[in-house]
């Protein structure tokens, strides 16, 4: 313990270090604007800033990444309680009571109590994060290939599992995007697939192109078709955040609590980031709260459930990432490529080989969210400005980080034509409903199974039972195929009673009233 | 990176001279900063090689050298930017045994025609690790224990094709045969006998330096005619009965059919780094020989005989 508050303090005073500091600030603010700006999403913001990282030492890179990651779980609160558009999809559930709440005429209040959620369910967490990873990596040894299998298994599951939407679809985009993984030399045999005898394809098709690609220029591509007509919003520019009273906040301490553990336990699953773990709070809040009945029409907890759990989902999904290396989020998934960039594997041996960098990264979420609380109080006014500026110009800029982004990946145009024809695909898919979330994470997940899967088979001379017999990868697939298995049942149970159909997040923003415990109470049972 | 005006016309003058003049004017090499490009990912061995050269080389050379990272295809990526390149010596690279293994399979993508070897930087001998708690105490358990059950044991390495696999086979035809399991993942590949997954591991010392200090890993057996220095106690392979050296090299190359002179140029040049003890020191970190630099004299006779090694491995195990 008082080794860990040690090493925490050494992290504190390396984060104190003038580039570290700048960084973490930079990282702060761009994250803020990236949750701000709809469209532009928490993972784009990441992957367009990862190229900048290039050059830098490794602990500015990760520290500058999940400082964004951080407060882009934050900035969007403002313009969903403000204008009623989520800068972010984790900020989807903020549109049912925050902004019924500022309808209200608080909508002070309503920033008040997100800056407090995310205050402090981003503190509880982390610390949470700080006690856990260490235990967590030395567990962490005794996962194998198996092990590694199943959770990626886990992971593909879930998100096709907690995407909101159909299951349809989302089943179609993974399959998509495992397809686009398997292209190229396969890292085990070298055996070339799908490779048309072209060298850019036997180096497989890089994620960054798929996921700048999808999110971003299909993003401007769709906001191109409507031609940019998203109205200016005016007179907002002099709200204020209003802090609750210490007593208001002690009234639902336990809910807070409650949301805060969900989050934290949710960013831990791989696979599910923020958004889910907004989306579960909110639906857990909604069917056994205390205020289950007011839930929609404007009430606190609707407003501190998604956000705290929001920011929690940080500390959670740091703890795959730092002690087994594998991301739990979009978010997370662009910081280990980050850390790989610069010659780093997390893993369990980062927590003894680099653990002054591990506790800076720990000490940096601390001091990220309390400067991104602060700016987020004094900062309102400058952030919402951005909604000012026409869609246009704010597209053309997503253009232009979305070139430099993908040809900074290996300097290979191709990759830019790749990337066009990714934004193509992201287009139709907005265009016709399927979830791009599961492609980019079958692309990222697919080779990692894969491999995992393939190891698994020559280590253990082709038994595939190993994947149900060891203990801990035999857990982790029948969670699988639980996760697998429930929307399905819910599906069959919704069909039974008509009227409550599984709507997907527009529908629920329209109606904040009944669509939003329809989508999460089926998972709102499972941890 | 003041150029003045000056400098721009006098280096763009030097190129007109040296294009119109061709390879003559070796005194005019290098005219411009020499691209050096990495066919590995930031942050690696080859990776870190290459900084480090850029580094101590710059006075030597009198052009800084801009290291470029051109990942992929197990440096084929970055072997092929350098062969797009004119046969001037303006672009180097990085190459290593990982992607010299290549060569010795099917339908490689480049030949020794196409490089030019400059200097080969480090030599470092592999070895077979185990758990600092492993009940194989020494190579000679190890190997009792393969051949009595032959295939059973786990060896992690870097993955099939590779040196590793060349060496671990060749250990299979001489009777200690185990069961390659390959991680591309240097984390993995580590776990794996630290979580007790694997029994072994393939690995350069220098690449698990620190598990090496913290004990949590121990050398059985270095490959190689002699043992080394670093781990007096630890067997070579050629006591253990086999003759085989398949040492990770660095070396730095240019196209094939560069001038000589440039060749010779550079060489001497990067000879003077490798001199240095800020490289000495660079050499002990990365448990590497301390003589392993060899100028272009000998360059190309090396990496032409790891691949002649490489081959009689190969056809020795098949």
């Amino acid at each position: 313990m008082t080794d860990i508050l040690v090493q925490l303090g050494n992290g504190f005073l390396a984060c104190l270090h003038p580039t570290t500091m700048l960084m973490l600030v930079v990282g702060i603010i761009v994250g803020l604007l990236v949750g701000v700006l709809p469209g532009l999403t928490l993972v784009m913001g990441v992957v367009l800033f990862l190229p900048f990282t290039y050059k830098m030492q490794v602990t500015d890179a990760i520290v500058l990444l999940s400082a964004m990651y951080v407060s882009g779980t934050y900035g969007g609160a403002f313009t969903s309680i403000l204008f009623r558009i989520p800068g972010e999809p984790i900020h989807v559930p903020l549109l049912w009571d925050g902004y019924a709440m500022a309808r209200k005429g608080k909508p002070a209040q309503a920033l008040g109590w997100t800056l407090i959620a995310a205050f402090v369910g981003g503190l509880l967490s982390a610390v949470a994060m700080v006690l856990l990873t260490k235990p967590v990596a030395s567990f962490a040894l005794r996962f194998s290939s198996p092990e590694y299998f199943a959770i990626l298994v886990f992971g593909l599951t879930s998100v096709i599992a907690l995407g909101s939407g159909s299951l349809a679809n989302a089943l179609i985009s993974l399959a998509l995007g495992l397809l686009i993984a398997s292209v190229g030399t396969d890292a085990i045999y070298g055996a070339e697939r799908f490779t048309f005898g072209m060298p850019i394809f036997a180096d497989g098709i890089e994620f960054l192109v798929v996921m700048v690609g999808a999110y971003g220029v299909g993003e401007v591509l769709t906001r191109l078709e409507r031609g940019f007509s998203s109205k200016p919003l005016a007179a907002v520019a002099t709200t204020k955040t209003k802090l609750p009273s210490l007593g208001e906040i002690g009234a639902v301490k336990s809910m807070l609590l409650r949301s805060t553990v969900i989050g934290h336990i949710v960013g831990l699953i791989p696979g599910a980031g923020a958004t889910v773990a907004a989306f579960v709070s909110y639906g857990v809040e909604k069917q056994f709260g205390r205020k289950r009945a007011e839930m929609g029409s404007g009430v606190v907890e609707g407003i501190v459930a998604p956000q705290s759990a929001a920011t929690a989902s940080v500390g959670g999904a740091l703890i795959p990432l730092l002690a087994l290396g594998i991301p739990g989020s979009g978010a997370t998934a662009v910081i280990l490529g980050a850390f790989m960039l610069h010659g780093i594997q997390p893993g369990p041996q980062i927590m003894a080989t680099s653990s002054a960098m591990v506790y800076t990264i720990f000490a940096s979420i601390f001091i990220g969210i309390a400067v991104m609380c602060l700016m987020g109080y004094f900062a309102i006014r400058p952030l919402v400005k951005i909604l000012d500026f026409p869609e246009s110009i704010v597209s053309a800029f997503v253009m232009l980080f979305c070139f430099v982004g993908a040809l900074a990946i290996r300097s290979n145009v191709t990759d830019l034509w790749l990337m066009i024809g990714f934004g193509a695909l992201g287009y139709l898919f907005e265009r016709y409903g399927f979830p791009i979330a599961p492609l980019v994470l079958g692309v990222i997940l697919g080779p990692l199974a894969e491999e995992s899967f393939m190891n698994s088979m020559i280590s253990f001379s082709n038994d595939w039972t190993v994947f149900f017999t060891r203990p801990i990868s035999g857990t982790v697939m029948a969670l699988a195929i639980l996760t697998l298995s429930l929307p399905i049942i819910g599906l069959i149970r919704n069909r039974r009673k008509p009227g409550a159909s599984l709507a997907a997040a527009p529908a629920a923003a329209a109606e904040p009233n009944k669509a939003a415990p329809a989508t999460a109470a089926p998972r709102a049972v499972r941890p | 990176m003041n150029v003045s005006r000056r400098e721009v016309l006098v280096g763009g003058a030097t190129v007109a001279v040296a294009c119109v003049a061709g390879p003559a004017f070796a005194e005019d090499y290098p005219s411009r900063p020499i691209e050096l490009v990495v066919p590995w990912g930031p942050g690696g061995g080859a990776d870190q090689l290459a900084r480090k050269i850029a580094q101590l080389g710059e006075p030597e050379i009198g052009k800084p050298m801009p290291v470029v990272n051109i990942p992929g295809g197990t440096g084929a990526t970055g072997m092929a930017k350098l062969l797009s390149n004119p046969a001037d010596g303006q672009t180097a690279a990085i190459y290593i045994a990982d992607a010299h293994a290549l060569l010795a399979g099917k339908s490689p993508r480049w030949t020794m025609e196409d490089i030019a070897p400059v200097a080969v930087l480090i030599q470092a001998p592999s070895f077979i690790f185990v758990a600092q708690d492993s009940p194989h105490k020494t190579w000679d358990d190890f190997a009792k224990a393969a051949k009595e059950q032959p295939g059973a044991l786990k060896v992690a390495t870097l993955g099939f094709g590779s040196v590793d696999d060349f060496t671990l086979s060749f250990l299979a035809s001489k009777g200690v045969k185990v069961n390659q399991v390959p991680f591309s993942k240097p984390s993995e590949r580590y776990v794996s006998i630290l979580g007790g997954h694997a029994d072994a591991l393939y690995e350069q010392a220098g690449d698990v330096g620190s598990f090496l200090a913290g004990k949590q890993m121990r050398p059985l057996l270095v490959f190689g005619s002699e043992r080394f220095a670093a781990f007096p106690d630890v067997p070579c392979s050629k006591e253990a009965g086999f003759d085989i050296a398949l040492p990770q090299f660095r070396a730095i190359v240019v196209r094939g059919g560069t001038p000589p002179e440039r060749v010779k140029k550079l060489s001497d040049a990067l000879e003077k780094v490798a001199a240095t003890d800020g490289y000495k020191a660079f050499l002990k970190e990365q448990f590497a020989k301390e003589d392993s630099f060899i100028g272009s004299a000998g360059a190309g006779a090396f990496v032409a005989k790891q691949l002649d090694d490489m081959k009689a491995a190969i056809k020795q195990a098949s």
